[in-house]
Parts: structure tokens; C-alpha cells; sequence
């Protein structure tokens, strides 16, 4: 069973230029998930949401704190799914899916296509990605994750660069596939709706990178933004935003 | 009864117009532009030989005969010596070339540790390697070959470094995120990316190798292209000399042609296949444009 654990994590970014001031992106973020659960990381631009993403995936390194990701107590395996699709485009797509297996060609290969399945591309292994639509490129870029079997699979925003049509359509072929396979996911985005269409837990961030709110979504899957008790818990969490920015607000009143 | 032969011959002075100023059609105004030019200064100059008289002193360079008491037919002698020195330095610029570029690119540190020495070897013009490498291994086909390596790698080096420097750093952070292996991030990554650097780089070290290597053979060598221009220059038999200025010319219209574009068409078909499709909005102009510089 996979388990993240963040434990008091800070990030500064250091000075950039004469006179620039060093910007702390994190402050303190303390949370930790673990087995089949989707978790989702919503707020406001420029709370440390991909910061903290990057620091999980150890792209990016901590100025104080841990993050620890483990698989029944030994280092677990990631699977990044990214704002854009990050394909090699001289590679075809299914070059691109064996890019990143570890496993041998023949088994690479099938297992590869099953993940192509999954999304509805298992027609497009031999094409090169600027043959297909931004859409198919991110289907792509999923099945890339997936495949090669994460513990832990994190998403940044992975469809905040599509059109509105496009990601409603990944976002119910992304839950079909949750359901079907049932990875940890931590799961970065400002739209509260995804989030709640999405995610078993939401954690929500406030301006600054701190852990502002923590809760659960208790709805059965597939979700509906018709349904009633969806617009209940997307109400909600807006309110909790609504609060938040009330008292940024008073906050920065009071130091003026 | 009427006819439509009137329309004819506008339609055919049209069709002669296009012919005239399509790419081919421009391609053989050239070549006989400059023929003609050619037998209009030979007839003016006594010292330019006649193009027909060059094309037969060719003939027998080729076939074996003799000409004013010199042995003709030597041709494939002189080629094959200075095609092997010039491809063995090639290859072994050509690789220093590429690892110094993606040492230069990659690290910093030798990116300071080479600047000057890099700017230094591609000030130096390809003569004076000529001059040194002969001083340096005296006659023979060593001083041609390191003429041909020193004057490629700097710049096979410096497009590299280039290409290294150029590669998406969200490519190298997704490989990081998914832990690919070096060797595979080598050779499905960055060698990729750096292809149409390489490609420029190879191209300029072709063009200025195949000059060194005449060069060092001119001074340096006693057999070769270079040798036997010097040879007929030197015995006053102009046609000889400009017969084999003729000779080194069309090798390298030929390795561009026949080697180096059909390389770089296959390199480059990921996006000339997308261009195809159409579905970018690149035109055809584009699409033989990218296949022909690969840039």
C-alpha cells in the first residue's frame, strides 16, 4: 500500500537578481494518504500547489521538513502526469509510452497497449504526437502514467490547457480508469469542480503554502455536476474559499 | 466549325513560363548560364581553358592517355587516396566533435574550462592546419587527415553545445520524474533533439574537412586530389587544373545530394510526416525546406 507523508514542509526560493527578495512557495504543509484514494490539492495560483508536486516527485528538493513516499516500506514507484502532454515528439507514441517502462520490450509493449485501450488511442501507436489533437496528447501522456504501474501518481492541472469539451471527456475517462485500477493519486488543480468530481479527499491550500482545510468527499462514483449533493460539496468548499479570502483580506487591512 | 486553336499558343507560352521559372528550370539556366560565361572568357582569356577542352582532358584523366608528354588516367588513384583520408578524419572529427559539444553543453564548467581554446580553433583558418600538420608529420597521409579533424571539430563541437543547451528542460524533467536510464535518455532524447545541430554541424565540417583536406594534399602530400591539382598547376596545363577544381566541386554537389539530404529526409521524418498530414498548417514549401536544412 503506497503512503505519502509531508511533514512540516517549507520551500524558499532563493533571491533571483540585485534586490530581489528570497519568496518562501511552502510554509509548514503537514498531511499524509495512503491505499486507493484520490486525493486533490486545490488553490489559488501561487500557493505552492506544483512546488509541493515537484518536491514529492523529487524534481524539486525541500528547504526544511520530509516527504516520504513508500510502498509497503520501500521507495515506491511514480507516475507523473504533467500541465502538458511532455511527449518526445520524434518518437511515436508508442515509442514514447516504452520510454519510460522498465519492463522487457515484448511485456513493455502489450502493456503499453492495454493502457492505449484504456483511452481510446490503440489505434494511434504508430502516429507521432503532432499528429494528434491536444486532447488525444494528454490521453496519451495518462496512459504514459499508468502504465508503468505507480504507486503514487501524481497529476499537476493535467487539463487546465484543454478546452472545456475535451476535459470533461478526460475527466470521466480518468475516473473510469481510477475505478478500474484504483491507484493513490495526489491530484493538483484550482478548479474546485474537478476536484470534487474527481477526489475522494480534497486538501485546500492557502495563498502563502499553508494547508488551509482538509476534507473528505463522500459521493459515489461516476459523480454528475447535476447531481444535487455534488453542487452541495462544490458549495462547500467555495464557501471555505470565500472564508479564506475574507481573511487574507482582514489580514492585509490590519497590517495597512 | 470553329476551333480552339486560338487559345493555343498563350496557353503554350504560359506553360513555357512556368517550365522556365520552376526550380529546375532555374536550376538548368544556371548551368548554362555559367557554361556559356565560361567559353565567353575563355575565348577573351588565353589562360582560362575551353570547357570542352577541360571535359576532354576529364576523358582522359579517367580513361588513361597521355597529355603534353604527362601520364593521364590517374584519376581514381588520386580520388579514392584523398576520399579515404577525408572520410576517416571526418568520422574521427566528427565524434570528438559531438562529445566535446555535449560536454560543452551540458557542463558549465567545461562550457568556461573551452571557451577561449574553442574560439581559437574556429579563428584558425584550415591553411594554417595545413601548414602545422605537415611541419608536424611531414609528407604523408597523416598530415591531411589531422588537418581534416582539427578543422571539424570545432565546429561539429560548438553546434552541438548549442543543440545540448537547446533541449527542452520539460523533456528532461518528465525522463527525471519516470527515472529513465542515461543510456536511453541519450539516445531517445538528447540525440534527437540535437539532430538538426548536428546535421549544420556535420555540413560545415564536410565543406571546410573536404577543403582541408586539399589544402594539406597541396602542400603536404604526394598523391591526391589536392596533389594533382598542384601537379597540372604547377606543370602550367591549366585544363588540369581546372578539370580537377571541376572534380572536387562535383563531389561534394554529389555527397550533399546523394548522402546528405536523403540523411537528414530520414532523420527529420517525424516532421515532415506531420506536415504531410496536414494537420499542423505547414505548407509544402516548408516540408522541402525542412527536409532540404533540416532546421
Amino acid at each position: 500500500m503506497a503512503t505519502l507523508k509531508v511533514d512540516n514542509l517549507t520551500k524558499t526560493f532563493p533571491a533571483h537578481g540585485k534586490g530581489g527578495l528570497p519568496v518562501r512557495a511552502i510554509q509548514g504543509i503537514t498531511f499524509e494518504m495512503s491505499g486507493q484514494v484520490f486525493v486533490s490539492l486545490v488553490g489559488p495560483s501561487g500557493c505552492g500547489k506544483s512546488t509541493l508536486l515537484n518536491i514529492v516527485s523529487g524534481v524539486d528538493t525541500p528547504s526544511t521538513g520530509t516527504v516520504a513516499v513508500t510502498q509497503d516500506g520501500k521507495k515506491a514507484r511514480l507516475g507523473y502526469v504533467f500541465q502538458d502532454p511532455r511527449l518526445l515528439p520524434w518518437r511515436t507514441v508508442m515509442q514514447n509510452m516504452l520510454y519510460v517502462s522498465d519492463l522487457p520490450e515484448e511485456e513493455a509493449r502489450a502493456n503499453a497497449m492495454r493502457y492505449l485501450e484504456m483511452v481510446g488511442l490503440e489505434d494511434a501507436g504508430e502516429m507521432f504526437p503532432g499528429q494528434l489533437s491536444g486532447g488525444m496528447q494528454q490521453r496519451v501522456g495518462i496512459a504514459r502514467a499508468f502504465s508503468v504501474s505507480p504507486d503514487l501518481l501524481l497529476m499537476d492541472e493535467p487539463f487546465s490547457h484543454l478546452d472545456a469539451i475535451t476535459a470533461r471527456s478526460l475527466r470521466e475517462q480518468l475516473q473510469a480508469i481510477w475505478n478500474e485500477t484504483k491507484k493513490t493519486v495526489l491530484f493538483v488543480t484550482h478548479d474546485v469542480m474537478e476536484a470534487v468530481q474527481l477526489s475522494n479527499r480534497i486538501i485546500t491550500l492557502a495563498h502563502g503554502g499553508t494547508v488551509f482545510d482538509d476534507t473528505s468527499v463522500d459521493l459515489p462514483f461516476p459523480r454528475k455536476a447535476s447531481d444535487p449533493e455534488f453542487a452541495t460539496h462544490q458549495a462547500k468548499i467555495l464557501g471555505r474559499f470565500e472564508t479564506m479570502e475574507a481573511e487574507r483580506a482582514a489580514a492585509s487591512g490590519q497590517r495597512t | 466549325m470553329t476551333t480552339t486553336t486560338a487559345n493555343t499558343p498563350g496557353w503554350t507560352r504560359t506553360k513555357a513560363w512556368q517550365a522556365i521559372t520552376s526550380d529546375w528550370g532555374a536550376r538548368i539556366t544556371f548551368y548554362i548560364s555559367v557554361v556559356l560565361g565560361w567559353q565567353l572568357l575563355a575565348w577573351r582569356v588565353d589562360r582560362v581553358p575551353e570547357p570542352w577542352e577541360t571535359l576532354d582532358f576529364l576523358g582522359r584523366e579517367l580513361t588513361g592517355d597521355s597529355h603534353g608528354g604527362r601520364i593521364t588516367g590517374e584519376f581514381w588513384e588520386h580520388f579514392l587516396a584523398t576520399v579515404q583520408r577525408f572520410g576517416i578524419g571526418l568520422v574521427v572529427g566528427f565524434v570528438i566533435g559531438v562529445a566535446v559539444g555535449i560536454a560543452i553543453g551540458s557542463s558549465p564548467f567545461v562550457r568556461t574550462l573551452l571557451h577561449d581554446v574553442m574560439l581559437v580553433f574556429l579563428a584558425l583558418p584550415a591553411v594554417i592546419w595545413a601548414f602545422l600538420t605537415v611541419m608536424w608529420f611531414g609528407l604523408g597521409w597523416e598530415a591531411p587527415v589531422y588537418t581534416v579533424v582539427l578543422s571539424a571539430v570545432p565546429f561539429v563541437a560548438v553546434n552541438v553545445a548549442q543543440g545540448v543547451r537547446a533541449v527542452s528542460p520539460e523533456l528532461h524533467r518528465m525522463s527525471d520524474a519516470f527515472g529513465v536510464p542515461r543510456m536511453r535518455r541519450l539516445r531517445s532524447l538528447l540525440l534527437p533533439a540535437i539532430t538538426g545541430y548536428l546535421f549544420t554541424g556535420l555540413r560545415f565540417a564536410v565543406i571546410i574537412g573536404w577543403n582541408a583536406v586539399l589544402l594539406a594534399e597541396w602542400f603536404g602530400s604526394s598523391n591526391g586530389v589536392g596533389w594533382r591539382s598542384r601537379f597540372w598547376y604547377d606543370a602550367a596545363r591549366y585544363r588540369g587544373f581546372v578539370g580537377w577544381v571541376i572534380i572536387f566541386i562535383t563531389f561534394i554537389f554529389l555527397l550533399d545530394g546523394f548522402v546528405m539530404r536523403p540523411l537528414q529526409r530520414r532523420a527529420f521524418r517525424w516532421r515532415a510526416k506531420r506536415a504531410e498530414e496536414g494537420e499542423i498548417g505547414v505548407s509544402a514549401a516548408e516540408i522541402e525546406e525542412l527536409t532540404m536544412t533540416g532546421v
